[in-house]
């Protein structure tokens, strides 16, 4: 029985559990996969038995073309919160399956410096207003008030663009709508990037004079290095940045707390993601022993202490409050549904959507590049 | 990839007969009638693995080219449609241009300095030996690490001595610059690619006898006149290998870039083999499949072209 799980931080952590899990029975034995590449399972209709894996968009298409088993029988399938499962739906299904089960949410917000902001007197701020006066703040005491690593574009991407953009537009009702149009997207169809992406984005522009100047040569650890050490307020990245910060044992506090993208502090809400979810092949050569060991990873006592570590939140009715000080300021965002999945994830992947932001970010004029996101999108419709 | 590796089979394929016709021209008529079928079975592995493994894929590659395929599942032919969308998509004819560049630029960088080490290797320099293994450290080390060192020193070291020299385009990482990427690029590759070709360099240039620069030298002749007239005739041939190897890898780059740049800033230094392996990685199969396909076609075409320019002119030394 093959389990495959990838994510690197946590391998060690998931081989100790496989281990003593097939000591504790002997109906069946688990290897714990963790380099295959899943792409080429598919293909070789050689897939892993079960997976525990980040849901995203590349493996959706697992799920869209009906390459995953229906979980919908089984009893863990119900103690998801809804508002969780709803998340999956956010991409493309097939025949109303249930073909994964949420395991662990990231979210993720602004990174912010606790003691920095208590030494200038700044608030958190709960207005696009007050964030534009925070770093106002900042600037004047010479303390970079954002810090950029643009050289990296998934950082781009998944702070500045999904932040401001989640914030600001019902991206899931945009790509729907957008997908719907197909190949008419342009200048003219009901919603297209240039006509609907436009304002949000130079919104998102107004925020690049507070970023550090080196932003863009800057690098994800050169990131981290820097909050860690405390030249920067704030940061727009997730809990995976906190765990490496947290490696350069420095004494500084941090915080988490929602970009403010309007004038209603009604509309805060953080950017999530399933960091992780559970789902099992259709080609599996053992179904029950991948439900086994998937109602096994579902037990409470191993999926709370294992979202605890990671500094994620747990899926089921039933999970604790998170108590991390860096993350806990989340937890009501995410207990009221006050969530978006960032809307970056919703580009297919075959279309260089992290490459333009970067080239917006830059410097190059916005509309221009829109209007290629627009003709990718139709092109990709028209051969699709 | 797969594909460009059979266009280099195909011209040692082409190489072979000559260099089989003038080992033994006597025995040749007797030979060609009866051959020894022991050379059938030595053929044999290679041509197996050659077809399993590379013609057929490229073959299977070709044929999904024409579906909407995603690598697996349910597909369905959609004719010509991947093609015309490729002829539409300015980021596709980007990385075609850049790539083209990028390649004929670093191949011409790589070779200069790799033929003018090659000479300075050879000649009675002290600690020869010492010097050679040197040089080729670069070519031991994986692309990536070497892409991962390098984007560090371009971010922070270049910069601070741009800086402290107040020369301004060096003060900010000329990776962060839309025109001015892919110089960096060029010399990384080119950094990591000169030992390999310094090294055909030196093996041509070992092979040239002594006897001719000492003639030379006898009729007076300057050392611009030896290098023009002797050395470089007589290495035409490893220069020919060079290029057409250079240029052949650099069309694939890949590794050097997606860790120096990611096809950045933008999409400017995004190439070929990128976009054809993020549809790979992004459910694209079908439509970089098709991608492919033309950049075999333009790869053949080069390689015909490369072999016309250079055809009998080549010489492999004495």
């Amino acid at each position: 029985m093959s389990f495959y799980q990838s994510k690197r931080e946590v391998i060690p952590h998931f081989s100790d559990l496989i281990d003593a899990f097939n000591r504790e029975q002997s109906d069946f034995t688990y290897v714990h996969d963790t380099s295959t590449n899943l792409q080429a399972g598919f293909v070789r209709a050689n897939p892993p038995d079960l997976a525990l894996q980040n849901y995203n968009h590349e493996m959706s298409r697992f799920m869209e073309r009906g390459a995953l088993s229906d979980l919908a029988d089984l009893p863990e399938a119900g103690r998801i919160r809804p508002e969780v499962l709803e998340l999956v739906d956010w991409y493309p299904g097939y025949e109303n399956r249930t073909s994964v089960i949420p395991y662990s949410v990231a979210a993720a917000s602004v990174i912010y410096n606790k003691q920095l902001f208590a030494e200038h007197d700044v608030e958190i701020p709960t207005t696009w207003d007050e964030l534009l006066s925070a770093c106002e703040t900042f600037q004047a005491a010479d303390i970079t008030p954002l810090y950029g690593t643009f050289s990296e574009l998934w950082t781009i991407t998944q702070g500045l663009f999904d932040y401001v953009v989640g914030g600001l537009i019902d991206s899931r009702d945009f790509f729907a709508r957008l997908t719907e149009v197909g190949e008419d997207a342009g200048p003219n169809s009901e919603v297209s990037f240039q006509k609907n992406m436009l304002e949000p984005i130079q919104q998102m522009l107004e925020l690049l004079p507070y970023f550090n100047k080196d932003a863009r040569s800057r690098a994800y650890g050169d990131g981290n290095t820097a909050m860690a050490n405390g030249t920067a307020a704030m940061y727009l990245q997730g809990p995976w940045a906190l765990v490496e910060i947290e490696k350069a044992e420095t004494d500084v506090e941090l915080g988490s707390f929602p970009l403010p993208v309007t004038d209603d502090p009604e509309d805060r809400k953080i950017r999530v993601n399933i960091d992780l979810s559970l789902w099992i092949p259709e080609q599996a050569d053992q179904h029950e022993g991948a439900r086994q060991l998937l109602q096994h990873l579902m037990l409470p006592e191993i999926q709370f202490p294992y979202n605890e570590l990671a500094l994620a939140f747990s899926t089921t009715d039933d999970a604790p409050e998170v108590t991390d000080p860096r993350i806990a300021e989340m937890q009501p965002y995410y207990d009221e549904g006050r969530f978006y999945m960032g809307p970056s994830t919703l580009v297919p992947p075959t279309i260089p959507f992290g490459n333009y932001m970067q080239a917006i970010v830059l410097g190059a004029e916005p509309e221009p590049i829109l209007a290629q996101i627009d003709s990718d999108f139709a092109r990709l419709a028209y051969r699709a | 990839m797969s594909v460009q590796t059979s266009t280099a089979g195909r011209r040692r394929e082409s190489r072979a007969p000559a260099t089989a016709r003038s080992a033994a021209p006597a025995s040749a008529a007797r030979r060609r009638r009866r051959v020894d079928p022991i050379y059938y079975a030595f053929l044999f592995p290679a041509l197996a693995v050659f077809t399993l493994a590379i013609t057929l894929p490229a073959v299977i590659g070709f044929f999904y080219s024409f579906t909407n395929s995603v690598g697996f599942g349910d597909f369905e032919f959609i004719g010509l449609r991947n093609y015309i969308a490729l002829f539409r998509d300015p980021n596709i004819l980007q990385a075609y241009l850049f790539t083209l560049g990028f390649a004929l630029v670093t191949v011409i960088l790589a070779n200069v300095l790799a033929f003018a080490l090659a000479v300075a290797l050879t000649s009675r320099i002290r600690f020869r030996t010492t010097l050679r293994t040197i040089f080729v450290i670069p070519m031991v080390i994986s692309g990536i690490i070497i892409a991962f060192v390098f984007k560090f020193l371009f971010a922070n070291s270049l910069p601070a001595a741009g800086q402290a020299l107040g020369i301004g385009v060096l003060s900010e990482s000329i990776l962060a610059n839309e025109n001015l990427a892919w110089i960096g690029i060029v010399i990384v590759t080119a950094w990591s690619t000169i030992p390999g070709a310094m090294l055909i360099y030196i093996a041509g240039l070992v092979t040239i006898p002594d006897e001719l620069y000492e003639a030379a030298a006898i009729d007076g002749a300057s050392g611009w006149q030896r290098l023009q007239r002797i050395t470089l005739p007589m290495v035409s041939g490893f220069i020919l290998i060079n290029t057409i190897l250079g240029f052949k890898g650099y069309l694939n780059a890949y590794d050097v870039i997606v860790g120096l740049t990611d096809g950045g800033p933008g999409t400017a230094t995004t190439s070929i083999a990128m976009s054809i392996f993020k549809g790979f990685t992004g459910g694209d199969y079908g439509y970089q499949m098709a991608n492919a396909a033309v950049f075999f076609v333009i790869t053949v075409i080069l390689a015909g072209i490369q072999l016309r320019l250079t055809a009998g002119k080549a010489s492999f030394g004495a």
